[in-house]
């Protein structure tokens, strides 16, 4: 009894940090982070520890999670949600700023969806054009080549 | 040996087959599986697909039965064929290099704008991926089912796997079905969307194509897929193989190996496969069901806005062209074509739109090819 008491107490004590553990969206800030802004749709935070350090909290915290991809770009670390989740993306910039390292979380919108789909519906229009154009000028210099060495011939 | 003894080994042997196992969903898998088989028997849709892929579903269907799973280690009969075939993505591939080995790409060289017609016709794919993902798919899950629109079955089972493969069964299906079906859906909305004098337009007869054109066509169009689209380069280079080596004229055997048997086997290991990936514990879910519901407004819309791009092209040329071509910019290569021309004769039976057709219809490959490139370079 003495025992069980002891392991509530302790639940009971543990429990504020865990309530006191900041989300935006279902992902969780680091603790000892600077919030710069919070708003409905993103939250910007810096945080006092490397690129490396703040990439690795994250990848522990999404570890096994399906649908997540990262992408290493060149100024940063950029965590893709491919899923159904909440937020969409965990953006971790690579150069440090005066506190430290800026982390960038943004929700699900639709405005990303809807966006990328445009882009790649006007890509397809892209490629197909440029395989228009590039038959169109094919057909121009083939054809004409075709009527020289046939008219040589005839001549 | 008593009599229980008896009764043991008697339930032993009981035990082993499938009566005992037997779970009344599979029933419903059955009618499924009769439907595919009598719609490729009876109605003689598809049936070069929906024949295997009706019995893949149907034997697969069974309880116990050693088809799908792995024993001591090794892949069972058709998971072999799905292991190597489908999650290695290379019958869809082969299947292109056939496919390219007995198309003719003449129609599109000649009239090279109706490129655009087959980019116009990939508007369902985008609209049903947005619908796909109110309906609380997964993005690539969306990607998946919006390319069912493009009418191109190996583009499909090749995105499909590459992104959801947990839906290729019933992608597949839908994709293929309403391939079968597209004398039934394409008319009625081709006909809404165009006026009597529209379907009445004249095309201006296309140019000879010489056979240096036909020649150079599936090296250029490979060269830029790979540049622009490089995820797809597995199918449009094997797709352009094939027309490289039909045009080329020096490697018949080649040819008639890559359009016959090699096209032939691959055709069956897919649709049995396919089918087989539809076990009642997969199938039987509202997801399956929606994919097939969503798959019909893709089509739709695809076929539409293939005829409206046309419609739009008209504003800017001279010489116009009838927007009943416009609905063949969605692959089923040829029979979409085939509805074109028999659409144009019921307007003037006089008019000729077949190998016009063709043209939009081969861009279609082209351009749903292009979108599952882009739906791979989004998510890879």
């Amino acid at each position: 009894m003495r025992n069980i008491i002891l392991v509530l107490w302790i639940l009971l004590f543990l429990f504020p940090c865990y309530s006191m553990g900041e989300d935006f969206m279902g992902v969780p800030l680091i603790p000892n982070s600077k919030i710069i802004s919070k708003g409905d749709k993103d939250i910007q935070f810096v945080v006092n520890m490397s690129h490396d350090q703040v990439l690795k909290f994250y990848k522990d915290v999404l570890k096994g999670q399906a649908d997540i991809r990262i992408r290493e770009w060149k100024d940063s670390t950029y965590i893709e949600d491919d899923g159904n989740r909440k937020w969409h993306s965990i953006t971790i910039y690579r150069k440090p700023i005066n506190d430290g390292i800026k982390v960038v979380i943004k929700k699900d919108n639709w405005t990303w969806i809807m966006g990328t789909l445009i882009l790649r519906y006007v890509g397809v229009f892209f490629v197909l054009m440029t395989l228009f154009i590039a038959l169109s000028v094919l057909g121009k210099i083939v054809s004409t080549i075709v009527k020289k060495i046939e008219s040589k011939q005839e001549s | 040996m008593t009599i229980n003894e008896i009764m043991d080994m008697l339930k032993g042997i009981l035990y082993t087959t499938g009566i005992f196992n037997f779970d009344y969903r599979v029933i419903v898998m059955w009618g499924v599986a009769w439907f595919f088989i009598y719609l490729a028997i009876a109605k003689k849709f598809e049936p070069l697909l929906l024949l295997p892929i009706g019995f893949g579903i149907f034997i697969v269907n069974f309880p116990l039965v050693p088809l799908m799973g792995y024993s001591h280690g090794h892949p069972e009969l058709i998971e072999a064929f799905y292991h190597y075939g489908l999650q290695w993505e290379i019958i869809p591939c082969i299947i292109f290099l056939g496919l390219g080995a007995m198309t003719d790409f003449g129609p599109l060289i000649a009239n090279p704008k109706t490129l655009i017609i087959g980019a116009g016709a990939q508007l369902g794919v985008f609209v049903t991926f947005t619908g796909t993902v109110l309906a609380g798919f997964t993005l690539k899950e969306a990607a998946s089912v919006g390319i069912i629109g493009g009418a191109d079955g190996p583009t499909t089972v090749y995105l499909t796997q590459h992104l959801a493969p947990q839906l290729l069964g019933a992608n597949a299906l839908a994709a293929y079905s309403y391939m079968a079906m597209v004398p039934i859906i394409q008319p009625p909305i081709m006909r809404l969307l165009t006026s009597k004098e529209e379907r009445k337009i004249r095309m201006k007869q296309l140019r000879p194509v010489s056979k240096k054109e036909k020649i150079l066509f599936p090296i250029v169009t490979c060269g830029i897929i790979a540049l622009l689209v490089p995820s797809v380069v597995p199918l449009m280079g094997m797709f352009m193989l094939g027309n490289l080596m039909k045009e080329s004229g020096v490697v018949n055997r080649l040819v008639e190996t890559a359009q016959g048997s090699l096209m032939n086997i691959s055709t069956i290991f897919l649709g049995v496969s396919v089918g087989a990936t539809m076990s009642a514990e997969r199938f039987l879910s509202w997801k399956p069901l929606f994919i097939f519901g969503l798959g019909l407004i893709d089509f739709a819309v695809c076929t539409a806005g293939g005829i409206f791009t046309v419609k739009i092209m008209n504003l800017f040329l001279k010489d116009k062209i009838n927007p009943l071509i416009g609905s063949a910019g969605v692959s089923a290569v040829p029979m979409s074509a085939r509805v074109s021309q028999l659409e144009g004769l019921k307007a003037d039976n006089t008019n000729h739109l077949l190998m016009h057709a063709m043209a939009p219809n081969l861009a279609g490959v082209i351009g749903s090819a292009a979108a599952a490139g882009m739906f791979i370079a989004m998510f890879d």
